[in-house]
């Protein structure tokens, strides 16, 4: 611990300030008296304050320095005016802050409410009044139905969320005053106002409903009770039988029956059953029981007003009779008015027989209901029978059309009828025929043989199909019988015949001309015919001729290997259309062959010769230097206005700073 | 602290214009000591309380214990007069440097010189607490209460400030000795 010798500064200025305790200052006293160095320190200390003492209490602010401080104060900060000083003052008040801020939250609430356009009357009241409301409903409830009264409290209590302005504009009733039934219908009004509609909302008022419905006006209904069934049965006799003994169980009769027999031996028909009403459902599920039920309608007709208002006109009538009989018996009067009431009782008896009847129709109908069973054996689609029908097609290629359309023509006999002959010659002179005719199934054979002789045969298809007569789907025992055929010919002269193969390749050689004619006889020889020929000569020297043959499909290895004593033979591609359905003679049908030949022309052309190559490289550097040109161009446009802006930006900054100095 | 004190200072922050003007009365002077005590010049120290009561006026919110209001008028006066002092720095030196290392010993003039010089060379808060002191002959306490020093820690500073004048003016006391 420092003693007071270490820190004698400070006990000394604490001594001088008068601030040390009574013991401190004897503890210091009597160091004082043991310490020299400590004495002479004291004594500087002592002057030092002295002077400070004296020096500084010059500078001290003179008397009136508050005063000027305040008169500076109010100068620089004026007093406000009374208004505002007292609303300043107002709002120092705690009170005046909660209210305000307080304030301030309702105006928000307020204008929340506004945006959001939700009703601004506090929520509260209606609540309250709808909940006022249905606490004395119970009391007009059994107790037993206490859990359907709470069941409906709370829907309605759901709902009453949702705006109801009727119900609200009316004031809050004073509810112990109020009669039990007042209550009830307004609490029914409510109700009705609440759900939007007037279904009953509780299993109290569906009860209510039936027994309030009146009762004896059922007994005088009148109606009208139909049913249709259809079913589908194995055996339609045994089915009559049945249903003849379903009707007399349940006290009716059958009406009418009527059946059909289809062409396959099956059959078909309609019931009709009059049964009593009250029986009518029980007879439907016994009829069921027959076979398996395709489609049901169960329906009823109310005539109760219809039948009332027609007894009603029937009493008058009878009542206008009777006067008119009287009139009669009376005879007074002209002959000529006797005559008219006659006429008048004719029309009134007429007219009551039509009521009369139409009310008799209308009991027997309420008497029975109606019942129509549509019956229908099984497998009803079963065909009859079948019919074979053929149908070919062929194409014949031949030199002269018009010979082999004439003789085709010939054919014509009771048993292969020609139905269309058709003879077609176009602007260029080609020629081609079209014949359709129908032979009889055991000439057919024979017939296609000998047209199969006229020509080269192409694409020759028959197609068979099996009709079903009478029915779909499969039977086992319906007959098979064959139907005309038709047979089409298209006969067309050999050119427009397409290509069975088509062959493509190049040959090489020095002399074009001289070999292209060489060509045309080596196909020659092959029984070939040259079907195009072209030749062409280009500035560089080069010759190409270009030959289309068309050979038999026979000769056509023989050609292929005589090609190749004219030169190099080069891209050789062969295509081949393999008509799979189609029976084609192979061995003459026709094979296209296409052949160019050629010669290599100047090795090197007036485009690459080296002129050209440098004329071609000038062109191009001149274009890449123009291309940066325009490069460098892009990029001082881009750049230059941000290098001015933070030039300007540097600019300014140094006249500021210079500014400011 | 007094109650009444207390409220005094509560209506105050609240925008009391009157008990603030009380305050002006009380505590001006010791704002001024605070100031001289850092800028040694008695107009710029009036100046200073003078900016530092407006201030202190218009940003009386930002105090919310009352019982701290003195220290932060205190805190205010010093930020003041520590801009003053700042702004005082700026202006060149040259022909300030040159006055105190004038040596005339045994002149009363002279001795003020020494004194003033000494001073100077106090850390500012030494200076704050001699003025404090000897303005306005506050007890140990309430200095160290307005300056914000924990209890006790005023002793050492003055002994300190004391005895570095002491040695700074030692030939001029010895020869007034």
């Amino acid at each position: 611990m420092a003693t007071i010798h270490d820190e004698i500064d400070n006990w000394l200025a604490a001594d001088l300030h008068r601030e040390l305790s009574n013991s401190e200052r004897s503890a210091l006293h009597a160091h004082l008296v043991d310490c020299s160095a400590c004495r002479k320190t004291h004594r500087e200390i002592k002057l030092m304050n002295k002077i400070l003492e004296e020096t500084l209490a010059d500078e001290k602010p003179d008397p009136a320095f508050e005063q000027r401080m305040l008169a500076g104060f109010r100068n620089r900060i004026p007093q406000r005016s009374g208004l505002v000083r007292a609303l300043v003052d107002l709002m120092r008040l705690r009170a005046t802050q909660i209210a305000a801020v307080a304030a301030a939250l309702l105006g928000l609430v307020q204008i929340g409410r506004m945006i959001t356009g939700e009703s601004v009357t506090a929520p509260r009241e209606r609540e309250g009044y709808v909940g006022e409301q249905f606490a004395a409903q119970p009391s007009q409830v059994p107790t037993s139905r206490a859990a359907q009264s709470g069941a409906l409290a709370k829907s309605d209590e759901g709902a009453a969320g949702r705006p109801q302005g009727l119900a609200l504009k009316e004031p809050p009733p004073p509810a112990p005053a109020q009669s039990k039934d007042e209550g009830r219908t307004r609490a029914e009004v409510e109700r009705t106002i609440v759900t939007g509609s007037n279904i009953p909302t509780t299993a109290e008022e569906v009860a209510q409903a039936t027994v309030q419905e009146p009762a004896p006006a059922l007994t005088n209904r009148k109606l009208i009770r139909n049913a249709t069934v259809e079913l589908e049965i194995a055996s339609f006799d045994n089915a009559v039988q049945k249903i003849t003994a379903f009707a007399s169980d349940e006290h009716g009769y059958v009406a009418t029956t009527d059946s059909e027999k289809q062409a396959n031996g099956k059959l078909r028909g309609q019931v009709v059953v009059k049964v009593l009403p009250e029986n009518l459902d029980r007879f439907l599920q016994k009829i069921r029981s027959l076979g398996e039920l395709k489609n049901q309608t169960l329906g009823s007709e109310d005539v109760t007003k219809a039948y009332f208002d027609t007894d009603a006109r029937l009493k008058n009538a009878h009542v206008m009779e009777q006067r008119l009989i009287d009139m009669l018996k009376t005879k007074t009067g002209k002959v000529s008015d006797l005559l008219q009431v006659e006429k008048e009782l004719g029309r009134v008896r007429e007219e009551i027989e039509k009521m009369q009847g139409e009310l008799k129709y209308w009991d027997s109908q309420v008497q029975f209901a109606t019942v129509t069973i549509s019956l229908a054996e099984k497998d009803m689609e079963e065909p009859a029978a079948f019919l074979l029908k053929e149908r070919a097609q062929l194409s014949l290629y031949t030199p002269d059309v018009e010979k082999i359309y004439n003789e085709t023509k010939s054919l014509a006999s009771p048993k292969v009828q020609i139905t269309n002959a058709q003879l077609n010659r176009d602007y260029s002179g080609r020629v081609s025929a079209q014949l359709s005719m129908l032979i009889a199934p055991e000439e057919s054979d024979a017939v296609i043989g000998r047209v199969k002789g006229f020509g080269r045969v192409e694409n020759f298809q028959t197609q068979t199909q099996r009709i079903a007569q009478g029915g779909s789907g499969m039977s086992e025992n319906a007959r098979t019988k064959r139907d005309k055929m038709e047979l089409n010919i298209a006969i067309s002269r050999e050119e427009q015949e397409q290509a069975f193969q088509q062959t493509s390749l190049r040959i090489r050689t020095s002399s074009v001309d001289e070999k292209a004619k060489e060509l045309r006889t080596l196909a020659e020889k092959q029984a070939g015919r040259v079907r195009s020929s072209s030749f062409s000569r280009d500035p560089d020297g080069r010759e190409v001729a270009n030959v289309s043959l068309r050979v038999p499909l026979k000769n056509y290895p023989a050609l292929m290997q005589s090609l190749d004593s004219l030169g190099k033979v080069q891209n050789v591609s062969v295509q081949r259309q393999d008509r799979a359905e189609a029976q084609v003679d192979e061995s003459n049908a026709p094979a296209d062959i296409s052949i160019q030949v050629y010669s290599q022309g100047n090795i090197v052309t007036e485009e690459s010769g080296l002129l050209a190559t440098l004329r071609r490289t000038l062109a191009q550097s001149a274009g890449a230097i123009m291309w940066s040109l325009r490069m460098i161009g892009v990029a001082i446009a881009f750049l230059a206005p941000w290098a001015i802006a933070i030039v300007g930006i540097i600019w300014i900054t140094r006249r500021a700073i210079r500014a400011k100095r | 602290m007094d109650p009444s004190e207390r409220e005094q200072y509560r209506a105050a922050i609240h925008g009391d214009r009157e008990a603030f003007e009380m305050i002006i009365r009380t505590h001006s002077r010791t704002l001024f000591a605070i100031a001289y005590g850092i800028l040694q010049s008695r107009e710029e120290a009036e100046d200073v309380v003078q900016d530092s009561l407006v201030k202190a006026w218009k940003t009386r919110w930002r105090v919310r214990d009352p019982e701290k209001f003195p220290a932060w008028l205190a805190t205010v006066a010093r930020h003041k007069a520590h801009d003053v002092f700042r702004k005082r720095r700026t202006v060149p030196l040259s022909e300030q440097v040159i006055e105190p290392t004038e040596p005339e010993s045994a002149n009363p003039s002279a001795l003020d010189h020494r004194l003033q010089s000494a001073l100077a060379a106090l850390p500012e808060l030494h200076r704050a607490a001699l003025t404090l002191r000897y303005f306005e002959g506050m007890d140990y306490r309430t200095i160290e209460n307005t300056l914000g020093l924990t209890n006790g820690a005023l002793r050492g500073i003055l002994g300190r400030a004391l005895t570095s004048m002491r040695k700074q003016l030692r030939p001029a006391l010895a020869s007034i000795d």
